[in-house]
């Protein structure tokens, strides 16, 4: 059959830069209603989003300031270093993050089919999809550098020139790694689909064997004080590696650095800005670049990537029952046959779900990695009971980002199974309830562990491990009381997505009401023991004197900040599980 | 209009659609059976260039499908068993965005977008955003954008799923005066009856291959039962017991 012209003259094909055109058009809407949304429907959110950002982004401002003031007085040939090496780390995090994020949205989401479907140039898709996946994977880039660079340029003193190139030289820094991460996404999903998990799984550990071994090397071969002229000689042979003149990150900060050298008296250096600008046109040209060559992969791969990566033959996935389900049925066995039912069901869709648990292996593992490399400094005791005091407050931070993430909309989406938990001879409190359980258990444990990993690397006595401990459970059994008692309150039973769940006006108010009890919980802990601190630290001269800070600082003080804090955690945990109980046994579906 | 020329498709070891061969001419209405796993949804991807095969050639109208799948996407309309469409945009504005794509000139664009919203009585609902849809207010919308550019061939993977009884009388009114004018439906459905009541032509995969092609009238005839309906007729042929003689 000869092929048959145009069908009529209704439609044609577009050329590339009306597809782009159409395409941004299309960014510009949705990203335009979905502000509007958020405007109308969750106002408190937006405000918490930017009231936490201005002030995470004023509370880095002020730590780079003090840090770079403080390097450029004592150490300034180390602000080169220390620029490469981040700069370098977050190249490599960027192509990752890129590269996995062109994945989804390219090969998995439902958008992507449509657009296949329809006569668009797969460079087109590509260049729509890599805008997205550049806004995701960088705004957190641009949030953490900003201050940071602003901060060396008001300490440098730079002139006005450095703070104007400061986000063109970011942002075309950002898109060489994206493009090198949309590239090696595209080629390996086309011509190696079947190996595509096993390769980015074998450059993941690579990149953390070689970070593990940067710390390693930095820090745990001899205990020695930081900041020390030793330390800081160690630090500069590891780091050498990010110096490398073929990185972009080093064209980055070449380019930061000549940006804010100025004259001898403040003025603008006309040299140092024109070497800047030239830095600035490498990165640009070499990401102009790098997106051509993947409009051409794309326009070869894309298609036909799709395609290969359907081809691998569906995995018919049987599980049976593990030992670990067993064991945990039995130790359940106590609180009753449809209880552990439940308990053991969540638990099998929290391990077959690997965005669940992965998620909190790597910011659990993070965390073990810091609290192990705490012994290879020397702290004084009050610093250190400080730090065992902060690192409980992160270790609280981080189960409460999991439990609003993923405990909070577990009631809500047991809705569209509710007919089968409605059939059942299960009274709507054990629903409930063993969520709780669910949620105490599985925080209690990796919490608790690494508590007792910081305060012994710390060096911390006996009596301040067992009451940080005390707090862990505290805080373990508030944080899952609030995220299960407000999600049975709030449950949206008709929405299927957790993470949209978890962002609306239900999700937010638990984060936000966990970090206060986060903060109370720390706070009312911390105070006696800081002013025990203080009088040993100041002698008996502060505790005659001051006789309230004296008792605070003595057994009753500490007795009194452990019973407050037992206090919070029973109201945390009891009233909003009250409310949520009251509120699901009527709850009509 | 569509050709599938000795086609098959592997999904590694496994063979999903086994050396198909047919052709099918302007104005016929084709409807593609068979029970869960047969092939169907594979071989309606690899019509709208989801899946390349991985032998044989498809081309429609004369374009192959793997080679030119511009050319081809200029002549086909695709209305998935899913309907995927932006949550936040208004009906009115995918159908704009499906137009845009499609290359047509704003004003003709803007005459058939009220064409198909009155068809599809979409009014009431064009200006909402799509995230507050039923998903029969989905696949109408779906069916809308399919037919703005007036394509030559639609293809339909399950198109019933989701709609009302009047919303399916609307569709089926639609296709049969499109099919007048010579457009080329595909179609997959289990809706057997609605394949006995409009297909010119029906084929019936079984475990990957072809088993029949022709009219329902042919059918009976090959299974020698006379008087009976197709759903009859499928039961027979799908079974996996042999056939008493």
């Amino acid at each position: 059959m000869t092929p048959r012209p145009t069908p009529h003259d209704a439609v044609r094909l577009l050329s590339f830069d009306a597809e782009s055109r159409l395409f941004l058009r299309l960014r510009a809407t949705l990203a335009w209603e979905t502000v509007r949304s958020m405007l109308v429907d969750s106002r408190l959110r937006l405000a918490l989003v930017v009231v936490l950002s201005v002030v995470f982004w004023g509370a880095l401002y002020g730590l780079f300031v003090e840090a770079f003031t403080f390097l450029e007085a004592l150490h300034a040939e180390v602000i080169s270093l220390l620029f490469n090496a981040f700069f370098s780390s977050l190249m490599v995090m960027l192509v990752f993050s890129t590269g996995i994020l062109m994945y989804s949205g390219m090969y998995c989401s439902p958008e992507a089919r449509l657009l296949l479907t329809l006569p668009s140039r797969p460079e087109s898709v590509y260049a729509h999809k890599f805008h997205e996946a550049i806004w995701f994977s960088s705004w957190g880039f641009v949030l953490l550098g900003s201050p940071m660079l602003t901060a060396y340029g008001v300490a440098r003193g730079s002139a006005w020139p450095y703070f104007v190139l400061m986000l063109p030289l970011m942002l075309a820094f950002v898109i060489i790694p994206a493009s090198l991460g949309g590239i090696c996404c595209m080629v390996l999903v086309a011509w190696m689909p079947r190996l595509r998990v096993h390769a980015l799984s074998l450059a993941v550990t690579a990149a953390c064997v070689m970070a593990l071994w940067l710390g390693w090397s930095m820090f745990s071969r001899v205990r020695m004080d930081a900041m020390s002229a030793a330390w800081f000689e160690r630090t500069f042979a590891a780091l050498a590696v990010t110096e490398q003149r073929l990185f972009p990150s080093w064209w980055l900060s070449s380019g930061l650095l000549e940006a804010a050298r100025t004259q001898p008296d403040g003025s603008l250096s006309l040299p140092a800005m024109m070497e800047a600008l030239k830095f600035l046109a490498l990165l640009v040209a070499n990401g102009m670049a790098l997106q051509l060559l993947a409009g051409w992969v794309a326009r070869i791969a894309y298609r036909r990537g799709f395609s290969a990566l359907a081809s691998e033959a569906p995995s018919r996935r049987r599980r049976r029952a593990s030992s670990f389900d067993r064991l945990l049925g039995d130790t359940a066995s106590p609180t009753g046959r449809p209880l552990r039912l439940l308990i053991v069901k969540d638990l099998r869709l929290f391990r077959r779900d690997i965005s669940q648990w992965s998620q909190f292996v790597i910011f659990f593992g993070l965390l073990g990695l810091y609290f192990l490399n705490l012994r290879s400094f020397n702290y004084n005791n009050a610093y250190a009971a400080m730090i065992g005091f902060l690192n409980l407050a992160v270790v609280g931070l981080i189960l409460s980002t999991f439990t609003t993430r993923f405990v909070y909309p577990m009631i809500s989406l047991e809705g569209r199974r509710f007919w089968i938990l409605g059939l059942l001879p299960v009274h709507r409190d054990q629903i409930v309830w063993s969520k709780f359980l669910f949620s105490f258990v599985g925080g209690i444990i990796p919490c608790s562990s690494l508590v007792l990993l910081s305060d012994c690397m710390l060096g911390l006595p006996w009596f301040m491990i067992a009451h940080h401990e005390v707090c862990c459970l505290v805080l373990c059994m508030g944080l899952s009381g609030l995220a299960v008692g407000l999600g049975a309150r709030m449950p949206d039973l008709r929405e299927s997505s957790a993470a949209k769940i978890s962002s609306g006006f239900g999700g937010t108010l638990t984060l936000v009401i966990s970090s206060l009890f986060i903060m109370a919980v720390v706070v009312v802990a911390a105070v006696p023991t800081h002013l025990f601190l203080l009088t040993t630290a100041f002698g008996s001269g502060l505790v005659t004197s001051q006789g309230a800070i004296a008792w605070a600082a003595g057994p009753w003080g500490m007795a009194l900040s452990l019973a407050i804090v037992i206090l919070l955690g029973f109201v945390a945990a009891t009233v909003p599980m009250m409310l949520g109980l009251r509120f699901f046994r009527q709850l009509e579906v | 209009m569509i050709e599938f020329d000795h086609v098959t498709r592997t999904f590694g070891p496994k063979t999903a659609v086994a050396d198909l061969t047919v052709a099918i001419p302007r104005g016929e209405l084709f409807a593609l059976l068979g029970p869960n796993g047969a092939g169907k949804t594979t071989t309606i991807r690899m019509l709208v260039g989801l899946l390349h095969p991985s032998r044989g050639a498809i081309r429609v109208c004369g374009h192959d499908l793997v080679k030119d799948p511009r050319a081809a996407h200029l002549h086909l309309g695709y209305v998935p068993d899913e309907p995927c469409l932006y949550d936040k945009l208004t009906g009115r504005e995918f159908l704009w965005f499906i137009a845009d794509m499609f290359g047509m000139p704003r004003r003709l664009a803007g005459e058939r977008i009220d064409r198909e919203i009155e068809h599809f009585e979409l009014g009431e609902f064009a200006d909402d955003l799509a995230e507050s849809y039923s998903l029969g207010m989905k696949q109408r919308l779906v069916f809308a954008s399919s037919l703005l550019h007036d394509p030559d061939v639609l293809v339909l993977d399950e198109p019933m799923v989701g709609l009302d009884p009047r919303s399916v009388r609307i569709v089926k009114d639609l296709l049969e005066a499109r099919i007048r004018e010579g457009m080329t439906v595909f179609m997959s459905t289990h809706t057997l009856a609605m394949a006995e009541e409009m297909a010119d032509r029906v084929g019936i995969m079984v475990r990957s291959q072809l088993r029949f092609l022709g009219t329902v009238a042919e059918l009976r005839e090959q299974m020698a039962l006379e008087a009976t309906t197709l759903e009859h007729l499928y039961l027979e042929l799908t079974s996996p017991r042999p056939r008493d003689s």
